[in-house]
């Protein structure tokens, strides 16, 4: 009878604070539908598929200001446009394959749960920020600042910041 | 509503409140079976993972939206296991709005390490998992942010202006996620949070919000086919979780009882 393979056993350390992940900045985007000649109440920045299995952080949010860092000024004239959290599981806490999600590998008659660590979605209002930006020019990038809040050494902790998709939904 | 118990404010407690409250604690963390803390504890992450977040595709556009269900059926079990313990006991919530001078950060009854030369069973639990992959033994710690850092009531009227279910719900677990990560420590990763004594009265102060949006909104724009998806591994349902009075109880900034008879 063949033997199972040894399951590696490994340490944990209490979760400590980090510092920041890669910096994201998309290509630019056009940003005219947040012009003063619409009438937008409110624009959402729509983040998708947002992993979740690694470090613990704040994403905070700039519009059209690339070089942004975490000591950059969060104010309307830096282009900072808002702050997303994102409440992660800081690693695998379990045996190999644990944390795999394999969503797209699931039976239709498959009813149990999905798996917790399905890609997140959120939603961060940045109406302000890109109403003024709209005013004066057609385009914006949108950067991402991680500043990583809860971190062991099960976790990865350069390439924090990982989604699917970033869309802007605008409503009047 | 008189037969229910009310949750007060962790700010507000008394000193017979926050006697009955530690003593509770005290008296579920030392149990090993499934009535302890430890086992509700892991109930939410390691080793159970049964909680539910902001996971959000296609296929889980349901169950995305069990976040404030989930967790109002968990703290309803672990209040009730309190009660076992000592029957006046309530689950406080943590009003993370409040500065200075009323509070600074963490709720003062959570954060002193002692209590009468004994550890604060609000302020820490020894976790004891020795056969999880990572091994998870020893006291639950926590890295505070600067208070100035936490929601604030602006924060809170904005997520309840948000009359859409939806909306509101994720502008919510917004709110919740940041003071997880401001807590830091154990409260900043989902599999282990549960442990820290404060997680309780962090989500009492989500589900009192969502409880306010709900006497202000109803419950007819919550879609009716989430009304039926079980809770799991509570015996409840959506449905069964959406009024807190039916659950026996209520939400309370403060307040004493007042001695009847015997007055001259």
């Amino acid at each position: 009878m063949a033997r199972a393979a040894k399951t590696p056993r490994r340490r944990y350390d209490p979760p400590r604070r980090g510092g920041v992940g890669k910096i994201y900045t998309s290509g630019r985007v056009d940003i005219t539908f947040a012009g003063p000649e619409h009438r937008t109440y409110r624009v959402d920045l729509m983040i998708d598929g947002i992993e979740h299995g690694g470090p613990s952080y704040r994403g905070f949010v700039f519009l059209n200001n690339p070089g942004a860092t975490d000591k950059t000024p969060r104010d309307l004239e830096n282009g900072y446009a808002g702050v997303f959290d994102i409440f992660a599981h800081g690693g695998c806490m379990g045996d190999p394959g644990h944390c795999e999600v394999n969503e797209h590998k699931r039976e239709v008659y498959d009813f149990r749960n999905p798996n917790p660590l399905t890609p997140a979605r959120k939603r961060v209002t940045v109406t302000e920020t890109i109403r003024e930006l709209a005013k004066r020019q057609k385009t914006a990038t949108v950067t991402i600042v991680p500043v990583i809040t809860a971190m062991n050494s099960l976790c990865e902790t350069r390439d924090v910041f990982k989604c699917e998709e970033l869309s802007f939904v605008a409503y009047n | 509503m008189a037969d229910n118990r009310l949750r007060y404010g962790a700010h507000n407690l008394t000193d017979p409140q926050l006697k009955d409250l530690r003593a509770a604690y005290a008296g579920q963390q030392a149990i090993s079976d499934n009535r302890g803390y430890q086992y509700l504890a892991g109930l939410h992450g390691v080793p159970g993972f049964w909680c539910w977040h902001h996971q959000g595709n296609a296929r889980t556009a349901k169950h995305r939206q069990l976040f404030l269900p989930w967790h109002r059926a968990y703290l309803y079990h672990f209040e009730m296991g309190l009660r076992d313990r000592v029957s006046a006991a309530t689950l406080p919530w943590w009003d993370w709005t409040l500065r200075p001078p009323r509070q600074t950060g963490l709720p003062d009854a959570f954060a002193v390490a002692k209590v009468g030369g004994q550890p604060n069973p609000l302020a820490s639990f020894k976790v004891n998992l020795p056969n999880t992959n990572p091994p998870v033994v020893g006291q639950t710690k926590r890295q505070p942010g600067v208070p100035g850092d936490l929601p604030t009531q602006a924060d809170i009227d904005d997520a309840l202006s948000r009359g859409d279910w939806i909306d509101f719900g994720m502008a919510l677990e917004q709110l919740h996620d940041s003071v997880h990560g401001w807590v830091g420590g154990f409260m900043g990763q989902v599999p282990v949070a549960a442990f820290d004594p404060v997680f309780w009265a962090h989500h009492c102060m989500i589900d009192r919000i969502w409880w306010l949006w709900q006497v202000k909104n109803g419950n007819a724009n919550i879609p009716a086919d989430l009304l039926d998806i079980p809770l799991a591994p509570f015996n409840m349902k959506v449905r069964d979780v959406l009024n807190v009075t039916d659950l026996g109880y209520d939400y309370a900034a403060g307040g004493a009882k007042v001695a009847v008879g015997g007055v001259s």
